[in-house]
């Protein structure tokens, strides 16, 4: 079937899992960038990990030829098929030719449209993701977003039958929250012995605010400088969620597409988890960091994983 | 975490990853040193690829690399522990390999030739390094060709190869303003390194002409870095008309 973009919203990439094994040659690493909020659209509307999916500022809207299947995620997300609100969280059957509105009701979050299907779409350095930075992927392969007109194509696969399908749900209580009042874990590691113990504390202990300098790249945090003993280091793997701290002191989180290498002292990396959180924060909002021993973030991160398997296991 | 070997101190970065950091009198010997222990994990995951299950990905940069892991697979721990196996197993017999390699460094059939038009219209600093270094044109060109520079890192944007050192006398600072735009191709020098802008971007690295060659090549295969780290490359000097010529031939 067709899918055809009829109002691109504010910024409409596709997104899939991202790139692995090519950082080495210098290119990001790509990917959704609330991975929680991805996953669960792409389970919740029967495809498999690493569909991609759209990953949408704004508020988006498109038409598809055939009926499938849907699901909206991501924070404070909204769903409207023909103008009727529809549940997030959720399967939804579409018909062929609804008209479908996806988006967020706090203006800069993201919101996560799987669409079932086999999608039609280029891959680049072995991934469908879009990287506006790199001029890579996306519909013409050359990192350009989704515009009003574009069309892809979504293979509807027939065995599937998703109108007897069981349909899918993830209860309210267990969503993805984005609560930005509990604190932001960070892993102590890189250069972290280099940050003197004020410096550490200070960094715990302080409100941070997320500047509008926030986009795949990196979040810029204003709030007391953060200095480091070191004044020149040689670039080295900058991994997601490093919280660089450049000369001026103000920390940066690195998100999906960072470049591959950095020159910045670093802190650590912020919990794999809290990323998620993090990546739907918007201007204006306050945070807080706080130290997280290596061994409790693994466990949480295994746990939250193996929890995930557990409920999808239950909805198959 | 203790350190072992030539790895001269390790970090974690985050949960899924390990950041070992290299010993070596030069950067020549610590970027060595890099590159044998990518070579080893490399070469050990491709023959016990049951035992590197966990290994997600490599990133290598001047005297660094960064080891990524599953950690559903792995912990820190473990992946430690397998690390202090490959010295013990295998990068004894690399360093030896990696000793002969430097030995055969002069030998220079393995050399990538970068073509360069020094001075092209739209890439050319050559005045300012000029005044800068208080070489001639000609000399600052006869510098930048003179030597068979190794490349430390691969990264900022795809294909972009950090290599060194460019000879003391040809050292200059980057740009006061970075330009807004680089063309594609722009040979470049900042501090002791060169580089090649892969695709038009910005940058602030004085620039010294053009190559035609291209950093990035796309094919069936998918797309791939012409220089990776580790590899040995003399810059040529080509004229206009070669220069024009040679994606026609």
């Amino acid at each position: 079937m067709k899918v055809e973009i009829t109002n691109k919203g504010l910024l409409s990439l596709i997104i899939d899992g991202g790139r692995v094994g090519r950082q080495k040659d210098g290119f990001c690493q790509s990917g959704p960038m609330d991975e929680l909020a991805y996953k669960w659209a792409n389970f919740l509307a029967f495809n498999m990990d690493n569909t991609p999916c759209l990953e949408v500022m704004g508020n988006i809207s498109l038409q598809v030829t055939e009926a499938c299947a849907i699901a909206a995620t991501g924070r404070d997300v909204t769903l409207t098929v023909n103008g009727e609100h529809r549940p997030h969280y959720t399967t939804v059957l579409l018909n062929a030719f609804d008209e479908v509105s996806v988006g967020s009701a706090t203006l800069g979050c993201k919101a996560y449209l799987a669409i079932s299907g086999n999608w039609q779409v280029p891959d680049v350095v072995g991934s469908k993701s879009t990287v506006m930075r790199e001029g890579l992927g996306g519909l013409n392969e050359n990192g350009q977003p989704l515009q009003q007109g574009h069309v892809f194509e979504i293979k509807q696969n027939s065995l599937l039958n998703i109108e007897r399908k069981r349909l899918r749900k993830l209860h309210h209580a267990l969503r993805p929250k984005y609560n930005l009042e509990i604190p932001i874990n960070v892993i102590p590691g890189y250069q972290i012995d280099r940050f003197s113990n004020v410096a550490q504390q200070l960094f715990v202990s302080s409100e941070y605010t997320v500047t509008s300098s926030i986009d795949r790249m990196g979040y810029r945090f204003n709030g007391p400088d953060i200095r480091s003993s070191i004044d020149t280091m040689r670039s080295e793997a900058v991994h997601l969620g490093a919280v660089q701290v450049p000369p001026d002191g103000q920390p940066i989180v690195m998100m999906r597409d960072r470049q591959t290498l950095g020159g910045y002292p670093k802190l650590g990396c912020v919990n794999p988890i809290d990323i998620n959180r993090l990546a739907q924060a918007v201007p204006g909002e306050k945070i807080h960091f706080a130290f997280q021993n290596n061994e409790a973030a693994r466990a949480q991160c295994l746990l939250a994983t193996s929890r995930m398997r557990q409920l999808q296991g239950e909805m198959l | 975490m203790k350190a072992f070997g030539d790895v001269k101190h390790i970090a974690y970065a985050g949960i899924d990853a390990l950041i070992l950091y290299f010993d070596g009198a030069t950067l020549d010997e610590a970027n060595h040193a890099c590159i044998r222990w990518l070579t080893a994990i490399e070469n050990g995951n491709k023959q016990f690829p049951s035992q590197w299950s966990w290994l997600i990905e490599c990133v290598p940069s001047y005297d660094s690399l960064l080891i990524v892991f599953n950690y559903e697979l792995i912990d820190s721990h473990g992946v430690y522990k397998a690390l202090e196996g490959l010295q013990i197993e295998s990068v004894h017999s690399s360093l030896e390999k990696g000793a002969q390699a430097t030995i055969a460094k002069e030998d220079s059939s393995d050399t990538k030739l970068i073509p360069v038009w020094y001075g092209a219209p739209n890439a050319s600093d050559l005045s300012v390094v000029s005044k800068q270094t208080g070489l001639s044109i000609d000399d600052i060109i006869e510098q930048h060709t003179s030597v068979i520079y190794r490349v430390y890192a691969v990264g900022f944007a795809p294909g972009f190869a950090y290599m060194g050192e460019i000879p003391t006398k040809l050292q200059c600072p980057r740009l006061g303003t970075p330009r807004k735009r680089v063309p594609k191709g722009a040979v470049a020098i900042a501090d002791r390194q060169t580089a090649v802008y892969p695709s038009e971007s910005p940058g602030g690295w004085n620039l010294l002409g053009l190559t035609p060659s291209d950093m990035v090549t796309h094919d069936v295969h998918g797309s791939t870095s012409r220089l990776t780290s580790g590899d040995k490359v003399r810059f040529v000097a080509i004229s206009e008309e070669e220069f024009k010529a040679y994606n026609e031939g």
